[in-house]
């Protein structure tokens, strides 16, 4: 059974420590929701565990499947069997999604797969996402709406079958039919393969689809609660200051939510009132 | 496939024809055109190199210079391109050896066009002074260079576009691009332009720029090494330079060419 273990992890980014002693388990076939506001270390876990070259890690390990993942390069990683769908995937222009995809599909084969195999597998995996025919000639994420750099993470995903998936708010940026399709590829991904999956969500809509039996909150770079779906659901309806004030704890980045005050839209028209209603 | 060991006369056939260039000494060899044709030619070793060839007026000529030396190549060349002719001489420079390359390419009458084209993967010192000169009205010069610079590179690219007075409602482009994948990494191109006529248009276009880290990690992130991230991305950068070559063959044989050499480069 594969384990990914998390221990203590300290991680530091340009010098700013932003996990600071996390601890976490996530086993085969279990789907796990990772909450907490923004900027207090969702996405700098799942990128330490990816090995991203950013984010130092300081102190603490991680190992999946009794490997110290920790002194992998990133490829070996993913070779491994963990998968970060991005928040913001990557533009390559010049690099077709079929050859990239063909390159490392390869690197998980001992033969190379025949390429009557890899078309057909391609154009299943296509329909699958709904995504339009000639992805595969596309340039890798290239030019792509927000929506079809998403789904073509999914894509990757089913294709490359990874036995422990980290979703980065995969669901930002889906209309409501595509969400269905990406939750309906990652249900069947989880119960046909026994894929895990760690996944970044705000909305409690996406977390109704993909049902996480378990769910963390970082908040401030420590997990501080930790529940069931049931957890979840609450902090949808009641927002997390029932956590700082219960756990007495206070989130991290706080400058990040003035910057929405003075930012013109909706938000700040509503930040605005709520702070009138408080005078 | 004609191998070439000494110095040679070569009138070529029409259509497409294979040259290998395998010898020690030092050689000069002239092509002829006399219709339309494409031609391959193969450095697999040679002295230093001459390279003479010669499109009369008309006809449509398509050269791909590939090279395979394992020694310097030391070449220079000069293109005569006669009225109304069209000349292309691609270069594909994916090898581990040294090359100083000096080409002058003439557009000598009236209606004669000319593109000099160069795809290079560098990992030692690759050196082209390229002049394609304007020497009649109505005739149009181009260049295109893409480069990818690896770690032990160094290019030096001197283009130069040159219109003489008199050649009037004439062009002459260019357009170069450098990619490298570390700091430090040594690439220099001089486009220039030497503009003695006032009824003509002129233009050079350079980009250089060093591969995105996140990039890199995207790929790897999905299992590729940082070998194959390279080979990858080196491919996607160089190969719309195959679109230069106007005939299919030369172009499918340069694109198979390329990918086969990068993967073993990089």
């Amino acid at each position: 059974m594969k384990t990914l273990e998390i221990k203590d992890l300290h991680v530091e980014v340009e010098g700013k420590e932003i996990l600071r002693g996390v601890d976490l388990t996530v086993k085969e076939n279990e789907v796990h929701a990772l909450m907490g506001p923004n900027g207090n270390g969702k996405s700098t876990l799942l990128a330490a565990i990816m090995g991203n070259p950013k984010y130092t890690v300081t102190q603490g390990s991680i190992t999946y499947d009794g490997k110290d993942i920790l002194s992998l390069p990133v490829n070996e990683r993913s070779v491994a069997g963990l998968f970060l769908a991005m928040q913001y995937p990557q533009e390559i222009p010049g690099v077709t999604n079929s050859d990239f995809l063909r390159a490392a599909i390869n690197v998980r084969r001992e033969e190379p797969i025949s390429l009557f195999k890899f078309i057909k597998s391609m154009e299943q995996t296509i329909n699958d996402l709904q995504m339009k025919e000639d992805l595969a000639h596309r340039f890798l994420n290239e030019g792509f709406s927000g929506g079809e750099k998403k789904r073509n993470e999914i894509v990757q995903m089913e294709l490359l079958k990874p036995s422990l998936a980290m979703l980065d708010e995969i669901d930002s940026g889906l209309d409501v039919d595509a969400l269905h399709i990406v939750a309906d590829a990652l249900n069947k991904l989880h119960e046909e393969d026994h894929m895990a999956m760690l996944v970044v969500s705000h909305y409690e809509r996406f977390y109704q689809l993909i049902k996480p039996e378990y769910t963390h909150v970082l908040v401030n770079g420590k997990i501080v609660l930790e529940g069931d779906a049931e957890l979840a659901d609450r902090i949808d309806r009641e927002g997390y200051d029932w956590i700082y004030k219960e756990y007495n704890v206070q989130p991290a980045a706080a400058e990040e939510v003035k910057k929405v005050s003075a930012s013109i839209g909706t938000c700040a028209v509503r930040q605005a009132a709520t702070t009138e209603e408080t005078k | 496939m004609t191998p070439i060991h000494v110095t040679t006369d070569i009138q070529m056939p029409a259509g497409y024809s294979e040259y290998e260039i395998n010898t020690d000494r030092d050689i000069e060899i002239t092509f002829t055109a006399k219709e339309d044709s494409d031609v391959f030619v193969r450095i697999l070793n040679t002295g230093k190199l001459k390279v003479r060839t010669f499109a009369p007026k008309g006809v449509h000529v398509n050269y791909l210079f590939w090279n395979l030396s394992e020694n310097l190549l030391d070449v220079e060349e000069m293109h005569e391109v006669m009225g109304d002719a069209n000349v292309t001489v691609a270069y594909g420079e994916i090898n581990r050896a040294d090359t100083t390359r000096n080409v002058h390419m003439a557009l000598r009458e009236e209606g004669a066009t000319g593109l000099l084209s160069s795809a290079s993967l560098v990992d030692c010192a690759k050196t082209y002074n390229m002049n394609v000169v304007n020497y009649a009205p109505h005739t149009y010069g181009d260049m295109k260079n893409y480069a990818v610079v690896l770690r032990n590179g160094r290019l030096m690219i001197d283009a130069v576009g040159k219109i003489i007075k008199g050649a009037y409602r004439s062009e002459s482009h260019q357009t170069s691009r450098a990619l490298s994948f570390a700091e430090g990494q040594n690439a220099t191109i001089l486009p220039e332009l030497l503009i003695d006529e006032d009824d003509v248009q002129a233009s050079h276009a350079m980009s250089m720029g060093r591969v995105d880290e996140d990039a890199l990690y995207y790929l790897m992130s999905r299992g590729l090494s940082v070998q194959q991230c390279t080979s990858l991305i080196s491919q996607g950068y160089l190969m719309p330079i195959t679109e230069t070559l106007q005939n299919d063959d030369l172009k499918k044989k340069l694109k198979e060419e390329m990918e086969r050499k990068m993967d073993e480069l990089c």
